[in-house]
């Protein structure tokens, strides 16, 4: 998923540690909110609320009303500034690559939103529906379950969530500092043959 | 003291070939890089998480409030039950805000804007600078200096322009143009318009 380039939310970031908006983007994000609440409810409808998606991100339709069913967790057709601002943080993430850090930072309330039934434990398949919002491929899904599932229930109760969390969150550590560390001796590799072009056209 | 409002060209974010030090998420990625662990002191994470407001899932259906930034101190607790007891004061952080700002207003008056460059005193500028530099040393350097901007105008006209955009695809997708909700779109759509055009009219003369 990418956003729409020159859209409102592209102009957008979060705070990489925290993976949240800050004040002033919330305050701008509230304007926009309650241009778009045309009937003055402070909540969107799920005709409003289609739209906006469809028109800033790349998502299909019925991406877009999985999402709306996700957070419409009080079943009222609609979704108020909270869910709002849980989804452009959700989108957010996606678009700048902080996926696992946005689930490590802010797992009990993304476990909430996994935890369709209410039963404080997700099932894989659950898992798999929303697997676009959180870029979890089908063979890390499985290795999930499989080394996470320490109840042995095929499911993950919060705790077992938590510790896919705060390793997933490791793993992406070691991938930036090796990232890193390519990227520093990428330059010093790249100069040695200019040298030596210098040089051979001296002698 | 009002501040005037900054204005930020549109353009800045389309190449990725401006200056690091403009763009105020490279200081956010920089304030990130100097804080690699994870245990951070869980009044810090609570401070901070206070002030951006995250109330970020607030109403979900376990009542879960500003408990991220706690979890994510390095250690994690059961939350099976009840409501969580936020131990910070956001008091604090606005004393700590306010007094900030008062420091800050003194020495860098205006340093933002393209208008005053030239009329800066060598001393304020090398006030403006050095408190630059120090705040991007600081924690939450980056969020301090953002602070300081006002939204670029030109945002405003994007988002409305983008709200109008989506609400006009939204009323040609109703099915019922007799619905009342169908109409009141409509009439909405006419007032933003109007706005709109208000604003131009104003900007042009």
């Amino acid at each position: 998923m990418k956003l729409k380039q020159g859209s409102f939310l592209w102009y957008l970031y979060l705070d990489k540690l925290y993976c949240l908006l800050s004040v002033r983007n919330v305050k701008a994000l509230l304007e926009y909110f309650h241009l778009l609440d045309v009937h003055h409810n402070n909540t969107l409808n799920d005709v409003l609320f289609y739209h906006f998606l469809r028109h800033v991100t790349s998502w299909k339709r019925t991406q877009i009303m999985i999402v709306f069913n996700m957070l419409d967790w009080n079943a009222m057709g609609e979704i108020g500034f909270d869910q709002f601002y849980m989804l452009v943080c959700i989108l957010l993430a996606q678009q700048n690559h902080l996926e696992e850090q946005f689930i490590f930072r802010h797992s009990r309330p993304v476990f909430e939103l996994l935890d369709l039934d209410g039963e404080l434990r997700i099932g894989a398949d659950h898992f798999h529906m929303y697997n676009f919002l959180f870029n979890i491929k089908k063979q890390e899904l499985r290795e999930l379950y499989h080394d996470f599932d320490i109840t042995g229930d095929r499911r993950l109760n919060y705790k077992e969530f938590k510790l896919f969390t705060i390793f997933t969150m490791d793993k992406y550590q070691e991938k930036q500092k090796a990232e890193k560390e390519q990227g520093k001796t990428a330059p010093l590799k790249k100069k040695r043959p200019h040298r030596f072009i210098l040089s051979s056209k001296l002698f | 003291m009002e501040e005037k409002p900054f204005r930020a060209p549109l353009g800045s974010r389309d190449s990725d070939d401006s200056s690091p030090d403009n763009d105020t998420r490279n200081l956010w990625t920089r304030a990130t890089l100097s804080q690699p662990k994870l245990n951070v002191p869980r009044s810090k994470i609570c401070d901070d998480s206070d002030a951006e407001g995250s109330s970020l899932g607030s109403k979900t259906r376990r009542g879960y409030s500003r408990k991220a930034g706690r979890e994510s101190g390095g250690g994690w607790e059961e939350r099976e039950d009840g409501e969580d007891k936020v131990g910070c004061r956001p008091g604090d952080l606005h004393g700590h805000l306010s007094l900030e700002m008062e420091l800050r207003r003194g020495s860098i008056l205006g340093s933002h804007l393209e208008e005053d460059v030239d009329s800066k005193t060598e001393t304020e500028v090398s006030s403006s600078e050095s408190w630059l530099s120090m705040s991007r040393h600081t924690p939450h350097g980056a969020y301090w200096i953002e602070q300081q901007n006002r939204l670029p105008l030109p945002l405003m006209e994007v988002v409305e322009n983008e709200a109008l955009e989506i609400l006009t695809k939204a009323l040609w997708s109703e099915d019922g143009p007799d619905h009342f909700l169908t109409k009141h779109l409509q009439r909405y759509i006419e007032g933003l318009k109007r706005r709109r055009s208000k604003r131009l009219h104003l900007v042009m003369y």
